[in-house]
């Protein structure tokens, strides 16, 4: 545990003087204040924006909070996963590649422990960059509509913030797997997509694959009667300690990637 | 004298005189990539207390049997045991382990990454960060360098670093992969000094192409060529094996000294050589001699009867690298 608290302390530093703490936190930020802010002034911008006929009128009505906050989260589904593979997805390849493990883990370290703490940082991460972000949200949308009913927005935050945490884990999972990082957060996001692809395809048959979380997350908002979700998030819990086990599995197999 | 492929003295054969159990013990070790055969049928053994040196040509397989060593690979076939150490259990914590090319975090500072590196194989917060500074002072990298951000480093710097990080657990064996081919004469000065006050303490297996290096610091020999071993022992015994009864005379090269070497050289007859030849520039001469102590006291006699202006004599010793070369040379 000592050891692990060490590795722990050494990836957040690494957040930090890398400024990753900065930078992720931000786009999630900017990208989830966007959209309420741009769905206020949406008549306006149209407006604005010129080549329409005299005379022309715009009748767009005007979303409630809740149907604010639903697009706020579809938003992040595509945007935000991005950003949260590309910046991991180099977590553990770049350091087998680059000869970083060939060091570290020749030490007497546990696998699954320095997969842990990769985790583990990655898991503060997102929360951080998350809540960031939501809170951002939630705020203009107070402020420009109404105040999202706070019991639903919660759950919606518990179940959304796991699809990120799922999808961190995975890039995790395949940036010990593979030798790119690229290719590890194609995969990744590749996953990600089928999963919630087919989940939006069988909603009844794949009712507790991890696909649905993100779809549960904004139904909270649009659909009082969504769901359960606690098959969902079993499953998913099942598929992170299964994204981990892999990870540690591929580096005690293969712990440095040096061709020299 | 013709090199056997075999071992010229197995390591193993030594345990007659010291009776002591391997520290590491090679077992048939094969390691092959796909179809590429990296090492086949390694025996071997490393004792305690001992620095062994690991050479051969490039892409003899140097790398991959130090790797094999850490855990880094796992052999094909064939098994590595430690002393003490059950087959199977993880000898991580007695080693330390330099890489090749040593990378880092850049982020990091240096005493960052050997206090990290002390904590990682379990010291104390407090004792990693002693055993940190004395180290870095030991490999050459004082405080000042110690607080820069590694990122800043020069290979040189980097190689001190890696060293340095490798020591904070004291190991009870260093595996060094080329450890003073990136430095500079200094550097390599000052590590070789080092490695042999580390002898003292610990056991020592590093890979070298540096032949004179080798020559230099340890005290068994493991010559590797295209995956097995083709020479291993104690070096001494080495230079005993392939002892040359060779006798190489030097002059100044220049045109009267030549001249008179010449002039000596075809008069030359005496019953302990067998034969002399000219060297390529006709400065020097290496004879065949029957008998190394007569021939030595004839030729310095000669020496000073003809007052030859001599440069170099070198008598009956095989250097490692003309063992080297003719083990590499031999088809």
């Amino acid at each position: 545990m000592r050891q692990w608290t060490v590795m722990y302390r050494k990836e957040w530093l690494e957040l930090l003087r890398t400024y990753k703490l900065l930078w992720v936190p931000l786009a999630f930020v900017l990208l989830s204040a966007m959209q309420p802010v741009s769905t206020y002034f949406l008549p306006d911008i149209l407006a604005h924006a010129g080549n329409l006929p005299e005379g022309a009128v715009i009748s767009i009505p005007v979303p409630t909070a809740e149907e604010v906050m639903a697009q706020t989260l579809q938003q992040l589904n595509v945007f935000g996963l991005l950003i949260l593979a590309l910046s991991s997805m180099n977590v553990i390849s770049a350091e087998r590649t680059g000869g970083m493990t060939a060091m570290i883990l020749v030490k007497p370290v546990s696998f699954r422990g320095f997969v842990a703490s990769k985790w583990a940082a990655q898991l503060t991460l997102v929360t951080i960059a998350f809540a960031g972000g939501f809170g951002a949200a939630y705020y203009y949308t107070s402020v420009l509509f109404r105040t999202p009913d706070w019991h639903r927005s919660l759950i919606a935050i518990a179940l959304y913030w796991l699809w990120l945490v799922l999808a961190g884990a995975l890039t995790l999972a395949f940036s010990a797997l593979l030798r790119s990082g690229a290719a590890a957060a194609v995969c990744s996001l590749a996953l990600l997509a089928a999963l919630s692809v087919t989940a939006g395809l069988l909603p009844d048959a794949l009712s507790a694959s991890p696909g649905m979380l993100p779809k549960l997350a904004s139904a909270q908002f649009l659909d009082p009667a969504a769901g359960k979700f606690w098959p969902v998030t079993v499953s998913t819990l099942g598929v992170l300690a299964a994204a981990m086990e892999t990870a540690a599995f591929a580096l005690r197999k293969r712990p440095t990637l040096l061709s020299s | 004298m013709s090199i056997a492929p075999k071992q010229a003295k197995p390591a193993d054969a030594r345990t007659s005189t010291e009776p002591q159990e391997a520290f590491v013990r090679f077992r048939g070790v094969s390691k092959s990539f796909g179809a590429l055969q990296s090492l086949r049928q390694i025996d071997l053994a490393l004792y305690e207390g001992r620095c062994a040196a690991l050479l051969g040509p490039n892409g003899a397989g140097k790398t991959t049997l130090i790797r094999i060593v850490t855990g880094l690979l796992a052999p094909t076939s064939g098994s590595v045991r430690f002393q003490g150490l059950a087959p199977g259990a993880d000898p991580r914590a007695l080693i330390g382990y330099l890489p090749q090319h040593p990378a880092f975090y850049g982020w990091m500072s240096g005493s960052e990454f050997v206090r990290y590196a002390g904590r990682l194989c379990g010291l104390s917060k407090r004792e990693a960060a002693a055993r940190g500074t004395e180290l870095l002072e030991r490999v050459g990298l004082g405080a000042a360098a110690g607080k820069r951000r590694i990122g800043g480093y020069s290979g040189g710097m980097k190689q001190r670093l890696g060293l340095a990080q490798a020591l904070m657990h004291r190991p009870k064996l260093l595996v060094l992969d080329e450890p003073v081919s990136a430095l500079d004469p200094v550097g390599r000065r000052d590590v070789m000094d080092l490695l042999r006050e580390l002898k003292q303490e610990t056991t020592i297996l590093f890979s070298t192409h540096v032949l004179h290096d080798a020559e230099e610091l340890c005290d068994d020999v493991i010559l590797l060529q295209e995956g097995g071993i083709s020479i291993s022992g104690a070096i001494g015994d080495i230079r005993g094996l392939h002892r040359t009864p060779a006798l190489t005379l030097e002059v100044e090269d220049n045109r009267p000294a030549r001249m008179q070497l010449g002039e000596w050289l075809s008069g030359l007859s005496h019953p302990s050589i067998a034969s002399a030849a000219l060297l390529p520039g006709e400065y020097a001469v290496k004879l065949q001699v029957r008998d190394a102590d007569e021939a030595r006291i004839y030729v310095l006699r000669q020496v000073l009867e003809r007052g030859l202006p001599l440069a170099k004599l070198e008598i009956g010793h095989a250097s490692l690298e003309d063992i080297f070369l003719k083990a590499v040379d031999a088809p």
